[in-house]
């Protein structure tokens, strides 16, 4: 192994579980048989990555068992190690890896259950943002206000799923009661997730209002995503569904681009 | 500020509520480098209290190039909290753009060195100031690592500013697994160059073989330890110390108590000091 870079890369893939005996040699026993030696540092790679996933995923752990969990981090982490040094960070892609696995494909709504819990993962550690002064609104002109383009607070994540993912996520909760069932007959949600305050929280929405937010979290500016809002509902309330993200401090900039 | 403790989230509640006395909190920087309540209660605990800055996910030993975006958000980071120490570890943790999240072994030879000294010029040259470099907990060596490590410590100081943090737990864990002297150790660090010491307790881990011991800040510092920190007391003077602690957390008080023996250790070592200024 001539160069650093290599001798990493030989003692990486030793931890991933992978063939290990060319890093073996470069190693010293000094009593003990070298895989060994490499295996201590393998603990705690994997003891410390599981330990940050089950912090993310707390439901995904009740549902599908501690000890299943703990089977599906250790093939995540060999497939897919974390890309950044964060470990808050680390596990967005877990639920397609979920998806992915065989032995869940039955629990269906297992991956939409793992993507909300990213998204209040990602909301709690999302970067600060000042709201916008809702007089900034009220102060662009009355035929402009189509061209405004709407930014939200970077901690707010929009999810729909066919399955009721926000009744599951609480009938797991400590304090749930422990009799309650869910039906997964009882159809679907649009969530908002955010963060207020200290606390991350989350709500279901109307489809409307779902997709009128939707529309501005792709950056389209109001015309439109009014217009896509009354494509799915003829009666969207754009005023008071303004004032909804006014009220809960998520609109935290806007452009308007005369015409 | 002689002694002060690592904080971990379960007890930032309870020191903004009861603010102890302690010399200075320690917290690790990849934990605080998002936006939203965990930074923003770092920040009102700084005003009290200082508070270090001690990184773990640089991999300034490696061989991949620096992560440049992470070094803006430290940079980010130490211009909001402004702490009183930043370090990292002689160690690395990335390959090929992979994180293993472990503070991994590396030979110490002359590349290493020349790598290792250009990121920690690059990285004090971005954040405007010197840092501390830690000793690791060593489980493995290389055959081809002609350099002892205090030597390497040594020697990147000498060529980047930068100071050297003295885990003493981390000494004692990495001679014992390879039958060295620890004092020996102690010995070969540049006196000079020690900004900054950690303590912390170790698990032992009785293998086929061999004993090997585990830093897993899991416990109380142990006896042995204790003495060896006595010992870099009188050699490197007083310089800030931490309690680190992170596998098994106790109550916040038991970490407070571990703080108030280093620091009856503090007091003895400057008053042997003053016996022997005035003999």
């Amino acid at each position: 192994m001539s160069s650093a870079h290599e001798l990493d890369r030989g003692f990486a893939a030793a931890l991933l579980g992978e063939e290990d005996h060319e890093i073996v040699a470069e190693i010293q026993g000094d009593g003990l048989d070298p895989s060994a030696r490499i295996a201590i540092y393998r603990n705690h790679v994997f003891a410390t990555l599981t330990e940050a996933l089950e912090a993310t995923y707390p439901v995904v752990v009740r549902l599908v068992d501690r000890r299943f969990f703990g089977y599906a981090a250790d093939r995540f982490i060999r497939e897919r190690p974390p890309a950044g040094p964060c470990v808050f960070e680390y596990g967005e892609s877990l639920a397609d890896f979920l998806a992915s696995l065989p032995p869940c494909r039955d629990l269906v709504y297992l991956p939409d259950v793992a993507r909300l819990e990213w998204a209040l993962n990602r909301a709690l550690h999302a970067e600060d943002a000042v709201p916008l002064d809702r007089r900034w609104l009220a102060d662009v002109p009355a035929d402009e206000i189509g061209t405004v383009r709407l930014v939200l607070h970077p901690s707010v994540s929009l999810m729909r799923s066919p399955w009721p993912i926000d009744r599951i996520w609480r009938s797991n909760q400590a304090d749930a009661d422990p009799g309650a069932t869910v039906s997964l007959d009882e159809g679907g949600a649009c969530l908002t997730i955010h963060r207020a305050g200290d606390d991350v929280v989350f709500r279901t929405l109307t489809p409307s209002s779902y997709t009128f937010r939707r529309a501005l979290a792709d950056d389209l500016d109001l015309e439109r995503a009014v217009d896509a809002a009354r494509s799915v509902d003829p009666s969207f309330d754009l005023a008071g569904t303004l004032r909804e993200l006014l009220d809960e401090g998520l609109i935290v900039g806007g452009t308007v681009s005369p015409r | 500020m002689h002694v002060g403790i690592g904080l971990r989230a379960p007890h930032v509640a309870e020191v903004l509520a009861t603010r102890p006395a302690t010399g200075f909190f320690e917290v690790h920087t990849e934990n605080y480098l998002g936006g939203g309540p965990r930074v923003a209660a770092l920040e009102r605990v700084r005003r009290d209290t200082p508070v270090a800055l001690h990184g773990v996910g640089l991999s300034l030993a490696g061989g991949d190039p620096l992560d440049r975006r992470h070094l803006v958000r430290i940079k980010d980071l130490v211009d909001r909290i402004q702490p009183v120490l930043v370090s990292e570890h002689l160690a690395w943790s990335v390959v090929g753009g992979a994180y293993l999240n472990h503070l991994l072994p590396l030979p110490y030879d002359d590349t290493r060195l020349d790598e290792t000294s250009r990121r920690i010029e690059q990285v004090q040259e971005t954040l405007g100031r010197t840092i501390l470099i830690e000793n690791p907990a060593r489980y493995l060596r290389f055959h081809r690592s002609p350099i002892p490590e205090p030597a390497f410590l040594g020697e990147l100081g000498r060529r980047t500013g930068c100071g050297i943090l003295l885990d003493v737990n981390n000494v004692y864990v990495s001679t014992r697994n390879f039958d060295e002297d620890p004092h020996e150790y102690l010995a070969a660090v540049p006196a000079a160059a020690v900004g900054e010491i950690h303590l912390a307790g170790h698990a032992t881990n009785h293998a086929e073989e061999r004993t090997i011991l585990i830093d897993d800040h899991g416990s109380r510092v142990a006896e042995p330890v204790w003495d060896l920190y006595r010992v870099a007391l009188d050699r490197f003077g007083v310089v800030p110390t931490l309690i680190e602690w992170d596998t098994n957390l106790p109550e916040l008080a038991v970490l407070l108590d571990e703080a108030a023996s280093a620091e009856r250790l503090v007091q003895a070592s400057q008053s042997r000091e003053r016996h022997v200024v005035s003999a």
